[in-house]
Order: C-alpha cells, then structure tokens, then sequence
C-alpha cells in the first residue's frame, strides 16, 4: 500500500506534522485550578465574544427549529427512550453484541481508558496499521487515544475541520460540537500557511479547501478509519455516526478497516427511536432539520457491494459509566452530546469548554468530569453553575442537571472535601443571617463597603480589593451610571 | 483482557434505575422531521432539500437523461461514475451522457482502486428512498455504495416520486431499509462546515454540489 501513497489525489501533508501535541497527562485538570483555567480564556477578548455569539446563534437556531411542534411531547418521549435503554443496559448491549458479531462486527471490551487504547493500538499493530483517518470522537478524547497510538508508530490525522485545527495546534476542543469555537480565522490561517509553506489566503473557503485537499489524500491512503458513534442500535447491532461535513462516512467507508469507539450508554433499543432522537440530537446540537450525513452501519463490507472496510471493529467503552448506573448520577447517561446545555450556561459562555480541564464542558462536563475523574480532581467543578437551571430547560432528554450539580455538592460535603475556611466561613454566615439586627447590620456595612471603594457607582479592576471578582466584569454598586 | 462476560457482569452487578418503559404510541410524536396534514411529499421534499442547498429538478421520466448531462456538462465533470441504484434510468441516462460527448463508468469497477474513486468528478446516483420532510436521499451499501454518493465534488441523486416517505417514522417503520446491505446513509444537501468563525462553507470533504431529480409518475 505504501508504494502508492505518492500517486493518488489530494497533496501529500507535511510528514511529521500530524504528531499529537497533547498527551495524556497533559490535561490540565490535575495541574491548575478552574479559576486559573477560566482566567486563560476571558483575558482573550476574542474568544469570549466568539463563544458569547456562537452560543447565543446556536440557542436561537435550536428555539426556531421547533417552532409549531409539540416540542415538550417529542423531548418526553426522548427522555422515556433514554431511561428505559440505560435501565436495561446489560439486556439491550447483549443483544446489539448478538446482532453486531452476526454481521460480523469484530466486538471489544474495554472495561477503562488504558483497556481501550491498548485494544486499539493491539489492532493497529496485528494489521500493520501506520496511517487512520479519524473521525471526530469524545470518547477517543477521553482516553486520550491519539498519543497512545503515536506510541504503537501510527500517524493519525484528525479529519474534520475543527478538529484538524485542534491536532495541529496542540489543542483541546474547545465544544463538544464546534471544537475551535474559541479560535480565530486569523490563527487558523497562520497555522495553514506554516503547513502549507506559504501564504495562503486569509479567507476562510480557501483555508477549508487546503485542509480538504491534505486530507483527501489521507482518506486515499489511510490503512484504518477510527470514529465514534452517536448511537448503537440493539435490533439490528447498528453504529450510527452524523457529521456534517462527510468525514465519518468516508472514515468509515475508503480505508480496509473501520474502528469505531463508542461508550456503552449509547444503546438505543430500536431504529424507529431515531425517529425521536436525531431531531432532538441534530435541532439541540446545530439547529439543523437534520444533520447533512447520517451513517448506519453494521458490519463490514459484504459479497456485492462496491466498496466498504473488510474488518469492523467496535470497542464498547464502560471507563467509569457502569458505576454510575442505579445511582443517583444515572440520569448522566442519558446524555446524547448534542451540546445545548453548554450553548445556554451563563459560567460556559463566559469562560469556554477548556475552563472545564478535561473533555467535556458546560453543565454537562461539570458532571460528568467529577464522576469520571473523581472528586480529588475535579470536585470544584460543581461549583462552576449559578443553578440557574437553563441546562434543564433546554435539555433535548431531559437530564435534571440542576439536581445533579446539587447533589455533586452534597456528596462533596458529606465527604468532608470542603475547605476549613469556606467551612468557618459559612457557619459564620448562617449565625449572622439568622439573626434579623445582625443581618440589617451586616447589609449596612457591605453597602458602605462598596459605596467606598465604587467611583461612579462602579468597583472597577483598577481597585485593589475584590479584584478576582472584576477582573472579568464590572461591579455595578446602585445604579449604572450612563 | 476483559471478555464479553466479565464486561456485561460488571454493568448487572450494579442496581437497576427506573425503568418508565419503552414508549410504544401508534402515533408519531410531534417532530419538525415529521410530514404535516395536507402535505405532498414531493413538495415538502423539494422544500426541504432546498432548505439545505440542494438543487432540485422535477422532471417526467423522460427527461432524467436530459437532465442529467445538462447538469454534468454545466460542472463540467470528466470523470463520472453512475451506481447500480440508478437501474430503471441507467440505460437512459448513459444514452444522454454519450450524446453529450461525455464518457461514464460503473462504481462499482472504479471504487475498489481508492485513488481513482477519489478523482471523480461526479457521481450519479438512485437511492432506496426520499425522506420529505428532512430533505433526505437515502442509499445503500448495496446500490450506491457506502462512499458513492459523497465521492465526488458533484452528486446528481435521481428518485422516484413512490420512494418518497413523510417523515423519518415511515422511514424507520417501513420496509426501505431491508435490502441496504451493511450500511443505509441519509444526506441532505451538500456537505458542509461552518467550524472557521462560523462562516459557512460547502463542500468540505463531500460535493458541494448537490442535485436532485423527483421523476413524477407517469
């Protein structure tokens, strides 16, 4: 195979290029603070606009889509599909297991992160796998699958566009959906020219083409295709995989085998339960009708068909959801990724997905990364919400990730993580706003606290005290003058 | 290792959350991906797919080879590759093509040598079914193939008017699917991103340009 690598379409990209900059250990979570992880993104005044507009483009997109439909009935049959498949997990992955290997899907099980990347670079080294094209999946971020397969001598390039950007940049997505939210045109342009060896213009149809054209030629080349999959059908042992750009179908479709990773809770029980589920997961996620490609696959290539892998493989990733099952996080499993509570959290929109220190951001990641992770690292996250409950709302499958946050802080003070200050702290305050003369006392002396340090009925980041508070924001004290 | 046993253990082991049942109403839920009363499939499909980019053609039987080389002349496409899907147009529409100067080949022999599947310039295509109220094609593995309809920067996608399901319920309830082979796709329009400062941008890595031909019956 690689005596034609030089000859087919697209141009060759720079060898060496395609090396994952980021390694495992190199999320930030078990290095830095939310705090210091948050400051990083809103002193960048262009990525806190982006996400802002993005956000609200999203949200807006999503309202409009379900506009004259009985919207609360679509998302309460979702959430009844989604409860009833992660309460029958074992029953329904035995039988897609039954239905995938009868179509010849070669089956894996990884019990935890470092099952799964040894299981994917074993496959990469008995097939004498040096070049995947990979199509966008969390759940390969999460096991931080690239470098582990770099290990094995594999070149891996990312296919879609964002997630392109992100490899080359030595990045982490920045959205489940849109993964160089936070990245300028400008950034992506300096990045393209330094691999192309050239100017390129600063537009963003040509940087787009320059990507397609190096990336064509992967997809020609490719010994593998590794993707995720947004859902697995029990009946019929279905992947099913939705991008908008075309990358996961051709992941899926031009090189000889086809890795898919995918984490157990996307058991779905029947076909028909994409009826309700992929408008829900393509209106939440894009605002789209539906998304432009929707592949569902089982098996490999068989007698007659033109063209398609000779190998499947699926490797079913537990890493940390089975012990979530029966709980009281159980509810987390429902989630399909599709993004919406992220668009409308008011600490997300501040401060981006990276904020969050792992692979997941918004609401969601508030949940999911303590639970997967552990309170040790990332405990602190179920703080980083207002509870303001918008994430409910516009949840597609209704996941109560209100409650879910609050009982993430119950759990951490039951077990005793809380700080001995913010412990004394509190106690104070529960004695002194219990009692009516000290609560008007204590009023009274914050008012005047503020008046003092407040020029023009603001406390700006030039005054020396709260500045952790205003470094970001502007704090109004009486009404903003104008 | 873990094995298929030891794996599905760890997850019965753990208790059983709630369990509200599975939903099994005879009506469809509400959905915007759903047909509304009153509504002619092949309207809402050409709303639809327009809706996504996609150039629509409603044509009669008759002019489907017409259509399609006035469209592949108009890309000026060179190397084109019909499917086995295309079956009650092919004969048709190869006539067409020659008789626009243009030359054709099967997908099925250029697609097992990757680099010259790769190099096309347009695909035509049938389909197993039209989905109208999502703008849809669908295809198979075994008729257009897995890559045949997003190979190429050109996709002419030809469907006839009894093809045609509501919403994605008869789509996912009726019998279209049976015969897919190892996998059924759905595309509605050209591909797209819109990941570089949100500007829109067609054709990334499939066609960016999109056509589909209703033939009415006759």
């Amino acid at each position: 195979m690689s005596a034609t690598r030089e000859d087919v379409g697209g141009t060759p990209l720079p060898p060496g290029w395609a090396k994952p900059a980021h390694q495992p250990d190199a999320f930030e979570l078990t290095t830095t603070t939310f705090a210091e992880r948050a400051a990083k993104t809103m002193a960048r005044p262009f990525a806190r606009g982006a996400i802002a507009n993005a956000t609200d483009h999203a949200a807006a997109l999503t309202t409009a889509r379900f506009v004259g439909t009985d919207h609360e009935a679509l998302r309460e049959e979702a959430r009844k599909i989604r409860a009833h498949a992660i309460a029958n997990l074992p029953d329904y992955l035995d039988q897609w297991i039954d239905q995938a290997e009868r179509k010849g899907t070669i089956v894996h099980y990884a019990a935890d992160e470092s099952e799964a990347r040894r299981i994917v670079a074993q496959i990469c080294t008995d097939q004498q796998i040096t070049r995947v094209v990979k199509s966008k999946s969390m759940a390969s971020e999460e096991v931080s699958l690239n470098s582990a397969l770099e290990a094995v001598g594999v070149d891996i390039y990312e296919t879609d566009l964002g997630e392109f950007v992100v490899q080359a940049m030595g990045d982490r997505p920045g959205h489940v959906i849109a993964p160089i939210l936070h990245r300028t045109k400008d950034e992506v342009h300096e990045l393209f020219s330094a691999m192309a060896g050239h100017e390129l213009p600063n537009e963003a149809e040509a940087l787009t083409a320059f990507a397609r054209e190096g990336l064509r030629h992967a997809f020609l080349t490719a010994d593998a295709g590794i993707s995720g999959g947004n859902f697995l059908i029990a009946e019929t042992g279905d992947v099913l995989l939705v991008t908008n750009e075309g990358n996961g179908r051709l992941t899926t479709s031009l090189p000889p085998i086809h890795i898919a990773l995918v984490g157990i809770e996307k058991v779905l029980p029947r076909r028909r339960d994409l009826a309700v589920l992929l408008p829900l997961l393509t209106g939440h996620g894009t605002g789209q009708q539906i998304t432009t490609y929707v592949s569902v696959s089982a098996g490999p290539r068989r007698q007659g068909e033109p063209d398609g892998p000779e190998q499947m493989h699926v490797v079913l990733l537990d890493a940390g959801r089975s012990a979530l099952l029966g709980g009281e996080f159980e509810e987390a499993l429902h989630c399909i990724r599709c993004g919406a509570c992220q668009n409308v959290c008011p600490v997300y929109r501040q401060v981006g997905g990276h904020a969050y220190g792992w692979v997941y951001g918004g609401p969601i990641g508030a949940v999911l990364t303590p639970l997967f992770r552990g309170q040790e690292e990332a405990g602190e996250l179920a703080q980083a919400t207002t509870l303001c409950g918008a994430c409910d709302d516009v949840c597609p499958v209704k996941i109560p990730l209100h409650d879910l946050l609050l009982n993430l802080r119950r759990r951490s003070d039951a077990e005793g993580h809380v700080p001995r200050h913010e412990q004394v702290a509190f106690a104070l305050w529960a004695q002194v706003w219990s009692r009516p003369l000290l609560y008007r006392a204590s009023t009274a002396v914050a008012r005047g606290s503020l008046r003092a340090l407040a020029r023009n009925g603001v406390v700006s980041a030039k005054s020396p005290l709260l500045r952790r508070w205003t470094a970001g924001r502007d704090l109004v004290v009486g009404k903003r003058p104008r | 290792m873990t094995d298929r046993a030891s794996f599905l253990a760890a997850i019965r082991s753990t208790p059983r959350g709630l369990d509200p049942g599975l939903p099994d109403r005879r009506e469809a839920p509400d959905a915007p991906t759903q047909l509304r009363a009153g509504e002619e499939r092949p309207d809402r499909l050409q709303a639809e797919a327009e809706a996504a980019s996609t150039i629509v053609h409603r044509v009669t039987a008759v002019d489907v080879g017409a259509t399609v080389a006035s469209v592949l002349v108009q890309a000026d496409a060179q190397r084109i590759a019909l499917t086995t899907d295309l079956a009650p147009f092919a004969d048709d529409v190869q006539a067409a093509l020659v008789a626009a100067g243009l030359t054709v080949t099967d997908y099925v022999e250029v697609a097992p040598d990757r680099a010259r599947a790769g190099a096309l310039d347009a695909t035509v295509t049938g389909c197993i079914a039209a989905v109208a109220a999502t703008g849809s094609v669908v295809t198979s593995a075994a008729g257009a193939g897995r890559a045949g309809a997003l190979i190429a920067p050109t996709h002419i996608c030809v469907v006839r008017d009894e093809q045609i399901v509501g919403g994605l319920h008869e789509l996912f309830d009726g019998d279209a699917l049976a015969e897919a082979g190892s996998l059924f796709a759905l595309q509605s329009g050209p591909s797209r991103s819109a990941d570089i400062e949100k500007v829109l941008i067609l054709g990334v890595h499939g066609p960016g340009n999109v056509h589909l031909i209703i033939v009415a019956p006759d």
